[in-house]
């Protein structure tokens, strides 16, 4: 496989989807374009029904009722495989099983030497050690997410794609988990397309930063985001991008407000 | 400490409340000679027959038989009941084959079946535990299909991604997600089989409680009466409350 081949991982290239709402076709998905190298993070941000999740889904393999075509390394996306690990806003594991035996359950025809240091190997790796034997009510909202994420990337998927992963928990568990998730892809280099509503968080996580507008869910612009690692949230280049990705979203409400007085 | 303690003995006053306002009202009405013996014997004399029925061994004898064909009944409606269960659970087509048949068959009381029942098998132990078997079966089957039908839509989603081998998800995740809805047919269904008993040993039947009811009753002896209806009672409860605690030593999360 050649450089090049590796350098675009993900492409997706004129993706449209349209569904009909009370007999009116809306487009939920129009003329998406954007490629994803090896290696990167890339967030898609968006207002909620903007079609994001529904991008998501189309690259994860779960839906596949859009027009366009979708690769991920080199091959079309048919169908769900285990090449590809996903991440819900809910950790969804199953209360019944304990994180070890939730972690395992991605596994198949796996030899049960290997199945054991796999499982052991992303518990640590999502920093569950010690919380093996735990099932999912005992852990807190955080925690489980963490046990979800290990879930996802114990068949060593080269793509993570998150549907807004953290969306559920409070700020403080969530910059943390941000943090977390930035060790554990320079780690496993996994290539990670998340979606996200919240704009900071795509700032400080990302290397492409996509913008979906609402209804038709259009890719709006593509930031490039070169902030220096570890990223500093309040440092003035931050706050710099921070503010343009803002102002994507915002931008009428602001001139609406000068209008006023 | 104190106060827990206190607590703890106002429950179980509570639990036992009804039970003993009943039994005081009816040593009332005794004492103050309202009680038809032929109708309602008196408490004192339940007891002494109590005693004499345990001391003969025939209470127990009688009971022990009653329960065994209850478990056996029950034992078979239970396995038929998860085994369909989750088959029907799982195939929309078996669901359509079977549902109509099921939904008839469903309200049919299994006293219904008595005289088919003993062209079909005679008057033996089988027929007996067949319509113990009819009683469980149909709740047991019809939760089961409930629990394998409502098992939750996004830990599905999960294994579609994972592309987990269907096996490994009947066992994994759709039976665990049907285990409270298993555990209640259980329950509902002993009781059912509990209360089919009695049709059952109508049956020309020689032992069991049902026939020492029934027996009972065509020599007016009230008092045995009572005493079968409360042992069927209490055996049925003390099994229901065995039923739960299974299911809370199954069902952790």
């Amino acid at each position: 496989m050649s450089i090049e081949q590796i350098e675009d991982y993900v492409e997706v290239n004129e993706v449209s989807k349209q569904y009909s709402e009370n007999g009116q076709v809306v487009d939920a998905l129009k003329d998406i374009n954007f490629k994803v190298k090896k290696g990167e993070i890339v967030c898609i941000v968006g207002a909620s029904g903007c079609g994001k999740s529904t991008l998501l889904r189309a690259i994860a393999g779960i839906d596949n009722d859009h027009t366009g075509n979708i690769t991920v390394g080199g091959k079309k996306i048919a169908h769900c495989s285990k090449e590809i690990g996903i991440v819900f806003q809910e950790h969804r594991l199953f209360p019944w099983l304990t994180v070890e035996q939730n972690v395992g359950y991605a596994l198949d025809g796996v030899d049960k030497e290997d199945r054991k240091s796999l499982v052991k190997k992303y518990i640590e790796l999502v920093g569950l050690a010690g919380f093996e034997k735990s099932y999912p009510r005992q852990l807190s909202g955080g925690m489980a997410q963490r046990g979800g994420i290990a879930r996802a990337l114990v068949n060593t998927p080269p793509l993570l794609l998150l549907d807004e992963p953290f969306g559920a928990l409070d700020t403080f568990t969530k910059i943390s988990m941000q943090n977390e998730l930035k060790r554990i892809q320079k780690t496993s280099h996994t290539t990670m397309i998340m979606v996200t509503h919240d704009i900071d968080e795509a700032v400080y996580l990302s290397n492409h930063l996509i913008v979906l507008s609402s209804r038709p869910g259009k890719i709006k612009k593509i930031f490039e985001i070169e902030l220096p690692e570890p990223r500093n949230r309040n440092s003035y280049e931050f706050l710099e991008i921070r503010k343009k990705v803002y102002e994507e979203f915002f931008e009428e409400a602001t001139v609406q407000e000068d209008y006023s007085i | 400490m104190n106060n827990v303690l206190i607590k703890k003995v106002v429950n179980i006053i509570e639990y036992f409340l009804l039970i003993i306002l009943i039994i005081s009202f009816w040593f009332v009405m005794d004492a103050g000679g309202k009680l038809n013996p032929v109708i309602m014997p008196s408490p004192s004399k339940i007891f002494h027959t109590f005693i004499k029925l345990l001391s003969n061994g025939s209470l127990l004898q009688n009971a022990l038989v009653s329960l065994l064909r209850v478990l056996k009944g029950y034992v078979l409606a239970s396995a038929c009941g998860i085994v369909l269960g989750i088959l029907i659970g799982l195939s929309r087509h078996l669901d359509r084959l079977t549902q109509l048949l099921v939904q008839i068959l469903k309200p049919i009381p299994p006293i219904a079946w008595i005289p088919l029942v003993i062209l079909w098998f005679g008057i033996g132990e089988s027929g007996k535990i067949f319509l113990i078997f009819l009683g469980g079966f149909f709740t047991i089957l019809i939760n089961v299909i409930d629990g394998i039908r409502q098992a939750d839509t996004k830990l599905a989603e999960v294994s579609y991604v994972m592309e987990t081998p269907l096996l490994k998800q009947i066992f994994l995740r759709i039976i665990p997600g049907a285990a409270p809805n298993i555990f209640t047919g259980l329950r509902v269904g002993l009781t059912s089989c509990w209360m089919c008993v009695v049709a059952a040993e109508l049956v020309s039947s020689t032992t069991g409680l049902g026939y020492l009811i029934m027996n009972a009753r065509q020599f007016g002896n009230t008092d045995i009466v009572i005493i079968g209806m409360i042992t069927i009672g209490i055996i049925g409860k003390v099994m229901d409350s065995l039923l739960k605690v299974i299911e809370k030593k199954v069902i952790t999360w």
